[in-house]
């Protein structure tokens, strides 16, 4: 979840665990039943509206959690605005601000106790297939502890929810995206705000803009833009920024955001995910589904490990198998859908499911990176015999059989790679190097000034970096993306009226998408989001969805009052007829 | 039992009293903060039951008690765990930023108090003159605008106007040094160490300045000043041989505390700056919620000023013997 800068923690960067990494990877946090065990003493939210009456039908002061300001200003800013419109069809609402581990701790723990919260969710390449948030995020079976913190149940929903993990025909699958998005669409389960666009700027002088890829859905920062960049002058090294520090270099662990884009590089995998979003055979030279459960990946010849041994079926095989037990909690989900994992002959490897899943070139072949059984044979039995997971461990120098090579990591200042002449893929760059760079500003400074050539983490004001862009006669290119990712206000469906998709229909209808869009991004810098399945995904995006772009508080007003609901002489909504404040 | 020694024991006792408070403080004070540190971990398709393993690996499912009963065994035997995060020893980490954080700091200390001590005296010397109006305008000025303001106009300045100095980290892109000692020598690493050390002694230069003035401005009217003038000393010997050498002596216990509270790092300039020390790892490692790391810093700067107090009690109980000697007779 967090991070961003920060947010930054293991799951995806954001954090944080940046930091960057850690927001993101608090996000995506999930089912944690009963894990409780340190929730710091926070009193429940529910608390502050102990003033509503009970038997009262007015409905009592709701509560939205926010992180502060100076975290995350457009959504500090977003929430403001919508809090405002909100208030105007009657609704008493107080904004709280709170740290993220503290808003997270009760989104995620304390289900039963908050009424609204900010949230975003972000993009990551295996997000490209729609599967993740379309289950995850509405399936009934995420509710207690998963994903679906905000409680949205709707069966015909769950039906279609799972149909479409299951469809492997293409046009088939897109239709029942569709359907899903509508219901959702109908429903409004949040009150959804922008999908933002990622910003990253690179030297035109350094890099030839032409061999700088666009990836749908995440921008130039990716792995086709660093195998492909290639260099204009005698800089022929790519240095990069973050804003979080890397936690750990690690095959069997994703520990941060800024983390999974040095790995990527290391470690093979059997897919890709192609700059347009759809997984393409990579380390295999094809992937062919023998029938609808059973996959076969024949590997390419050649493949080197970064230690001159060569790349086996026995190790993509190990790649898959190690993962299944304790020693990888967070690759585990991603294997679980393999039934078996075989030989077939000595170059290709036969992959048997336990039931159809379309998404699985993404999320399982395209998410595995290929490891090399005779390093880690031996250390995850050490492991296990100490009783710990692959987590723990850190290898002094990480060996892959990607298209850069590790040369060195100096904690919290810079990780170096350098290109791996002998890849099938062969980066055109020399090294590439990432520096920490936790002051925004400075690292906008520096690609100014040439000490970086390519922004690659850049969460501060896109009109200053567009601004330099403009006034550098086009030595710096500035690309912006649509990301996968959205940001939302989250209703939570537990707590009256909440459950009541016409109150959420007329809170959309007043908020409206455009004065979000237009004061708060400026317009330019992200799009209305309609949907749980973002635009950058022109393929699942479903067309003609509601787009509540314009903030209309009277139609708004008219839905409330249509479903029941009605005003008190203070101008405060009351519940319909027969219905009392229970909390 | 001569009265020294009765003292040093007694202080001795007192300061690990006072270790063992903070250390229990540490550990109190992390567990009762909001939030808590499997959330970073988790995964959105974790089930309850490996949840529950992540926890069990770092022991938080056992009883506080318990918890607490462990941390102290740790302690006691140097053993500050391994960070929940970046899964390496905590001592390892944090001397790897550590001789970062001393460089930067000791420089910056070392200058702010050369610079702030003369500057101070000079002050003093040219009480009601020009210069020391202009002079007392420009240290509360510099002492009271923020670091990361300051920060941010030499980086504009020497960095990218310039071009005079690099603006982040400890070296350029690419470098790699084999050891500690070669980074320390080379000329990149004092390069890239000038703007920093600049931002911070610019900073902690306002309080010694400020201190040695009154400190002067008191002494000069000492009668051992006006005897001094009245031997026909020249001006200049008087000021340094005689009344700074004696105004100097609040400066020392300043100087001590200030380097104690220097070693915690200083997250502003080491944030605008990209420089990896103590600092930023704190702060971070607080966010995180990782705990060993967290309260492995925190402890080790306590040591070191409680440590750095106790010498200085043990120090001046011989330089001035009614120290040691006033607390018998009270007891």
């Amino acid at each position: 979840m967090r991070n961003r800068r920060n947010r930054q923690a293991p799951t995806d960067q954001r954090l944080a665990m940046s930091d960057l990494n850690r927001r993101d990877l608090l996000k995506r946090a999930g089912a944690v039943g009963g894990a409780t065990v340190l929730a710091g003493g926070l009193g429940s939210l529910g608390a502050a509206s102990a003033a509503a009456q009970d038997g009262s039908r007015r409905v009592r002061q709701v509560s939205v959690l926010v992180e502060p300001q100076a975290n995350v200003p457009e959504q500090f800013e977003t929430i403001q605005l919508s809090a405002q419109r909100l208030r105007d069809i009657g609704f008493d609402i107080e904004v709280a601000v709170m740290p993220w581990e503290q808003q997270s701790d009760t989104v995620w723990f304390d289900r039963e106790t908050w009424d609204m919260t900010a949230w975003q969710m972000v993009g990551r390449p295996e997000r490209l297939d729609p599967d993740e948030f379309i289950y995850n995020l509405f399936h009934s079976s995420t509710i207690e502890d998963g994903y679906n913190f905000v409680g949205y149940s709707n069966p015909a929903y769950d039906e279609l929810a799972e149909a479409q993990r299951v469809e492997v025909d293409h046009e088939a699958r897109v239709e029942l995206v569709y359907q899903l998005q509508e219901i959702i669409g109908a429903d409004q389960p949040y009150m959804f705000a922008v999908y933002p666009h990622e910003n990253y700027a690179f030297s035109t002088s350094v890099w030839d803009p032409a061999t700088v890829v666009d990836a749908k859905g995440i921008g130039i920062k990716n792995y086709w833009t660093f195998v492909g960049a290639a260099p204009l002058s005698d800089q022929t090294d790519m240095i990069l920024n973050t804003q979080s520090s890397v936690q750990a270099m690690n095959p069997l662990y994703i520990s941060g955001g800024a983390d999974s884009w040095v790995t990527e590089l290391i470690w093979d995998r059997l897919m890709r995910i192609d700059a347009a979003g759809l997984p393409q055979p990579y380390a295999a030279e094809s992937v062919e589904w023998a029938d609808d459960t059973t996959l076969v990946a024949t590997l390419r010849p050649d493949l080197m490990w970064h230690d001159g041994q060569p790349v086996t079926v026995e190790d993509v095989i190990f790649s898959f198998q190690a993962p299944a037990g304790e020693m990888s909690p967070m690759y585990k989900p991603f294997v679980a859908p393999i039934e078996a994992v075989t030989a077939v002959g000595d170059n290709q490897v036969e992959f048997k499911l336990l039931e159809p899943f379309a998404a699985f070139l993404t999320s399982g072949l395209s998410k595995l990176n290929l490891i090399p059984k005779h390093i880690w044979e031996p250390v995850l039995a050490d492991l296990a015999e100490q009783g710990i997971n692959a987590e723990q461990y850190q290898e002094e120098t990480p060996i892959g059989s990607g298209p850069f090579k590790y040369v060195n990591w100096a904690r919290n200042q810079e990780i170096i790679l350098e290109a791996n002449a002998d890849h099938f893929n062969a980066p055109k760059m020399t090294r590439w190097i990432m520096r920490d760079m936790p002051n925004v500003a400075a690292a906008l400074g520096g690609l100014q000034s040439g000490e970086i050539n390519f922004l690659s983490d850049y969460t501060g004001d896109p009109t200053l970096l567009q601004q330099a862009a403009d006034s550098s006669d086009g030595a710096l290119s500035l690309v912006s993306t649509i990301v996968v990712g959205f940001r939302f206000l989250a209703p939570n469906h537990r707590r009256a009226p909440f459950g009541d998709a016409a109150v959420r229909r007329a809170m959309a209808t007043a908020i409206g998408r455009d004065q979000i869009r237009i004061n708060i991004y400026k317009d330019i810098y992200a799009t209305n989001a309609d949907s749980h399945v973002s635009k950058a995904l022109e393929a699942w995006h479903a067309p003609d969805l509601p787009d509540y772009a314009v903030s209309d508080v009277e139609a708004a007003r008219a839905i409330l009052a249509e479903a029941g609901y009605d005003w008190d002489d203070d101008g405060f909504l009351l519940y319909p007829d027969g219905q009392t404040e229970t909390l | 039992m001569p009265p020294r020694a009765v003292y040093f024991i007694r202080r001795l006792g007192q300061m690990i009293l006072v270790l063992w408070a903070i250390a229990t403080i540490l550990f109190l004070i992390f567990r009762l903060m909001p939030g808590n540190p499997l959330v970073a971990f988790i995964d959105p398709t974790f089930t309850a039951e490996q949840a529950e393993a992540i926890s069990r690996q770092f022991g938080l499912d056992q009883p506080l008690p318990v918890q607490y009963g462990l941390y102290l065994k740790n302690i006691v035997t140097g053993n500050f765990g391994t960070s929940f995060f970046q899964k390496e020893p905590v001592l390892g980490i944090l001397l790897e930023v550590f001789p970062n954080t001393i460089l930067l700091t000791g420089i910056s200390l070392t200058a702010a108090y050369v610079f702030g001590v003369i500057a101070g005296s000079v002050l003093a010397w040219r009480r009601g003159g020009k210069l020391e109006g202009a002079g007392i305008v420009f240290a509360l000025m510099t002492r009271s605008a923020p670091e990361f303001f300051v920060g941010m106009l030499a980086l504009a300045f020497f960095s990218f106007n310039l071009g005079w100095f690099p603006s982040s980290g400890v070296a350029s892109p690419g470098t790699i040094y084999d050891s500690v000692f070669q980074q320390l020598t080379s000329a990149d690493f004092w390069r890239h160490l000038a703007l920093p050390a600049l931002t911070l002694a610019i900073y902690l230069q306002g309080l010694p300045l400020l201190l040695m003035r009154s400190n002067m401005l008191e002494v000069l009217d000492e009668d051992f000043v006006t005897m001094a003038r009245m031997t026909g000393l020249p001006e200049w010997r008087v000021m340094l041989s005689h009344a700074a050498r004696n105004a100097l002596l609040p400066i020392v216990t300043a100087l001590t505390l200030g380097i104690g509270y220097a070693i915690g790092g200083n997250v502003i300039v080491e944030t605008v700056f990209s420089w990896p020390g103590l600092g930023r790892v704190l702060v971070r490692a607080v966010q995180s919620h990782d705990y060993p790391l967290a309260q492995g810093a925190f402890f080790l700067i306590a040591v070191v000023i409680v440590g750095l107090n106790f010498m200085a009690d043990i120090i001046y109980s011989v330089l001035d013997p009614r120290v040691s000697t006033a607390r018998q007779e009270v007891a």
